[in-house]
């Protein structure tokens, strides 16, 4: 019989980012059928991560299977490379697989984040990947799991567009903020969760592959490159994105990003992507 | 030339009523709980006095229902709980799956194809812009939380409509035509009365303009008064448009003042069809004459 | 000339389930014909079979036995007694119409409706037929002030006079009217009496019951007696109407 002190001895060498092979491998094969799929939410083998649910452990998965030798790093977390978050996913993925991390979108090939999608361009070397909270856009107006399949399967988003007209005819206006609904490729309406309004034009027929990794509710869905991404709205109400009324960041002077509040006795703004906003004021 | 001249292919042809087409065709349409047998059917019916086959226990809740209905006519179906009548009307809705049948509308595919054949997502469709349902209980056709605006706008949607302005243009339009007040409009449906949600109901019902309308007891439940005045406005609206309508209903009343037609039903079976002013005054099956006497008191 | 009528050996009888299933016969073997533009007056007690028979011609009675041959204005005939419902349905209002003793449903509809109604159901347009509606009420003398109120509150009399409203509106080429006159007042019951001759003048065949004598005298050209669900008599005015009874033209 096997013993407990077998059982608990040096644990294996760790393998290339964390994951083993096959879990890798069928990371990627969700991740191929949501390429192929745009918009589709695609299940897969959801596994514990150093990083708790809910912290990305979704995008991380993500990123730890598609990342190769050569790739260079870039995590953000709110815009910012610096916060928590970031640095931890950052250095997870890059000590498991001695790649380069960079805060310079330019440099990296790879770029996980939460809530932001940068300022800067991105071309078609990048893969933008982002963590996930809630995948699924319709959650807020049905609960049933089978329902919620047969919506999508049969294209049956009636009770969204109800409730952007309750939103509508309650606010004046319709007043989702993150995770604005957007019909991907005209076929399947997609949580853009978590990033801003701001962002959502970005992933209109862009040049990167965008990947969305949810941990714990273990789907992982795709944006392809040159995907049309239109944001839920009606013809004659047209979608806004957030504006801060003229103001402009108190650092580098910008008023075309997405600017942030800042805490203090007068109201400041100032740039939600850091890198960006240092990159500016170093020019 | 006098008739004497013509031919007898002539006075035929000359003899022929021109009826429409029809825009719902029903045959032979079946639903049975439980598992079923050949002697299922003889262990039930008005001749057994039951729809529940004693020997395996399953129920035989509606056989051998036929009926045609065409543009600008109602059909009543009439019967007491337990009749088959409401199972008859959801198998026609896509509500129910039928055991057996062969159902058509002329609004799919030209009448060509039965419509129990169709996958569940096609029959659902068909609920968008062919086929609408008014049922008893309001809360089955209505969401109660959305306002009745938003009610109307979920057909719409479905169909494709994506201005705002216009579909509030639309709902408010058909809220008038059922007489909600328009300052409702945004109320949310479950502080609305019963009548009123009735009134919703048939709004939503008839936004996408749809061939066959389904009602199922539209006003049981109601008061007398309110009642009436739904009954009202549905027989308006069925004069105005030239719907094909099948109306379930226990209450002769309704009945009277809606259809032309009707067809009676007892524990499953069709009893008697008739014209319906022939029903009330000349039933011809001791049920109906018990049911009409009934009605009578 | 075809008639546009021809009615062969038509029986009708009741059974009672749920009283003892006993039968009881209404009509017994009743053959006749109408010709066009022909006006008959049906006579006899009450009970003698004579609502009955006209309920069988309009098919909200199923004859037991016989046929009912009716020319169309196409020049066709049809046995009404084999017509399926939804032929009936067609036919009813445009072939052939029938003003009934009462006014019995829709209690709460408008009284230019329900005459703009028949207009319809004969082929007219709803614009036509409201104007139809208004021309026919104003003969028959009901006020316009009544045109929107719900038949549910007019008098009987009244409520007569909107029932010859709507079958004068459009008429077919064949109406049959139960009683249409026994409820007005004098005034009016001439005022009806004149309309209902017009029909005659128009072509428009009437198979009318009748209990008023004079009616029947100003109106009918042929009488068709009935006694106990069977014709007694039949032919021309002048010979039947010094055969009735007091008991068969009382109200």
């Amino acid at each position: 019989m096997t013993s407990i002190a077998e059982l608990t001895g040096p644990p294996q060498a760790t393998p290339f980012a964390l994951l083993d092979e096959e879990s890798k491998r069928e990371i990627r094969r969700a991740l191929l059928q949501a390429v192929a799929t745009p918009g589709y939410q695609v299940p897969f083998g959801s596994r514990e991560m150093p990083v708790a649910r809910g912290w990305g452990s979704g995008g991380l998965q993500i990123s730890l299977a598609i990342v190769g030798r050569h790739d260079v790093v870039k995590v953000i977390d709110q815009g910012d490379d610096e916060g928590v978050n970031a640095v931890n996913l950052r250095r997870l993925i890059s000590s498991s697989t001695n790649t380069e991390e960079t805060t310079e979108v330019n440099e990296a090939t790879i770029v996980q984040s939460r809530h932001r999608i940068p300022e800067d361009a991105m071309e078609e070397d990048h893969i933008l990947v982002l963590q996930v909270p809630v995948p699924e856009p319709l959650r807020g107006v049905e609960r049933d799991m089978k329902e919620l399949a047969r919506m999508h399967a049969e294209a049956d988003y009636s009770k969204m567009w109800v409730s952007l007209y309750e939103d509508k005819v309650r606010n004046g206006v319709i007043t989702q903020t993150t995770g604005y609904p957007c019909l991907v490729a005209g076929r399947y309406v997609t949580a853009t969760t978590p990033i801003p309004r701001w962002d959502i034009p970005r992933l209109h027929q862009s040049e990167f592959l965008t990947l969305f990794g949810a941990g714990r509710e273990k789907r992982v869905y795709a944006i392809p490159p040159h995907t049309d991404v239109e944001p839920l709205t009606f013809d004659d109400v047209p979608f806004e994105v957030e504006s801060a009324d003229g103001a402009s960041c108190r650092l580098c002077g910008s008023n075309e990003s997405f600017l942030v509040e800042s805490p203090g006795d007068t109201p400041t703004w100032a740039c939600s992507d850091t890198a960006f906003c240092r990159r500016r004021r170093t020019k | 030339m006098s008739t004497a001249e013509m031919s007898m292919a002539d006075m035929t042809s000359l003899a022929a009523i021109r009826v429409a087409e029809p825009v719902v065709r029903v045959r032979n349409l079946g639903k049975v709980y439980g598992p079923f047998d050949e002697g299922s059917l003889a262990r039930t019916g008005p001749g057994v006095g039951t729809a529940r086959d004693s020997r395996t226990g399953s129920i035989v809740a509606a056989w051998n229902v036929n009926f045609d209905v065409a543009a600008g006519e109602a059909l009543g179906i009439v019967g007491e709980s337990g009749s088959g009548k409401s199972t008859v009307l959801r198998c026609i809705a896509g509500d129910q799956a039928a055991t057996t049948g062969d159902v058509r509308f002329q609004c799919h595919d030209d009448g060509a194809s039965n419509i129990l054949d169709l996958d569940p997502a096609t029959r659902r469709r068909l609920r968008v812009d062919k086929v609408s349902v008014v049922y008893q209980d309001a809360a089955e056709g209505l969401a109660l939380g959305v306002t009745a605006g938003g009610n109307i706008a979920d057909p719409l949607t479905a169909a494709g409509w994506r201005n705002f302005g216009r579909i509030r243009e639309r709902a408010a339009e058909l809220l008038a035509r059922t007489e909600v007040p328009l300052d409702r409009m945004d109320d949310i449906v479950r502080n609305f009365s019963g009548g009123m949600r009735q009134r919703v109901q048939i709004a939503r019902a008839l936004a996408n303009n749809p061939p066959i309308l389904l009602l199922d007891e539209p006003t049981t439940g109601l008061d007398a008064s309110v009642a009436a005045g739904v009954l009202d406005l549905i027989r308006r609206l069925l004069e105005e448009l030239d719907l094909a309508v099948v109306v379930v209903s226990h209450d002769f009343a309704v009945i009277e003042m809606l259809t032309q037609r009707c067809i009676v039903m007892q524990h499953g079976r069709v009893v008697e069809d008739a014209l319906t002013d022939q029903l009330l005054e000349d039933p011809q099956h001791p049920y109906s004459q018990k049911l009409v006497a009934a009605a009578r008191a | 000339m075809n008639p546009i009528l021809d009615v062969r050996n038509v029986s009708k009888s009741f059974t009672l389930h749920n009283i003892d299933g006993r039968n009881v016969t209404a009509l017994d073997n009743v053959s006749f014909a109408v010709a066009p533009g022909e006006h008959v007056a049906l006579a006899g007690m009450s009970g003698a079979g004579k609502s009955t028979l006209l309920r069988v011609l309009y098919r909200t009675y199923t004859a037991a036995s016989g046929s009912i041959d009716l020319t169309l204005s196409s020049g066709g005939v049809v046995d009404l007694t084999k017509l399926s419902d939804r032929e009936v349905v067609a036919l009813r209002g445009r072939e052939l119409g029938y003003v009934s003793q009462f006014l019995r449903a829709q209690p709460r509809r408008a009284v230019i409706d329900l005459v703009a109604r028949a207009g319809v159901s004969r082929g007219m347009s709803r614009d036509e037929a409201r104007e139809a509606a208004a021309i026919s009420l104003q003969r028959l003398n009901i006020a316009e002030s009544l045109w929107d109120m719900h038949t549910a509150v007019l008098s009987g009399g009244e409520k007569q006079r909107v029932n010859i409203a709507a079958g004068l509106i459009s008429p077919p080429r064949i109406l049959l009217l139960d009683e249409p006159v026994s409820a007005l007042d004098p005034e009016n019951r001439e005022r009806a009496i004149d309309l209902i001759a017009d029909l005659s003048t128009a072509g428009v065949a009437v198979l009318a019951v009748f209990h008023d004598l004079d009616a029947i005298a100003r109106l009918a050209s042929r009488v068709i007696r009935m006694a106990r669900g069977s014709i007694v008599e039949d032919g021309p005015t002048a010979d039947i109407l010094p055969h009735l009874q007091p008991a068969e033209v009382q109200v």
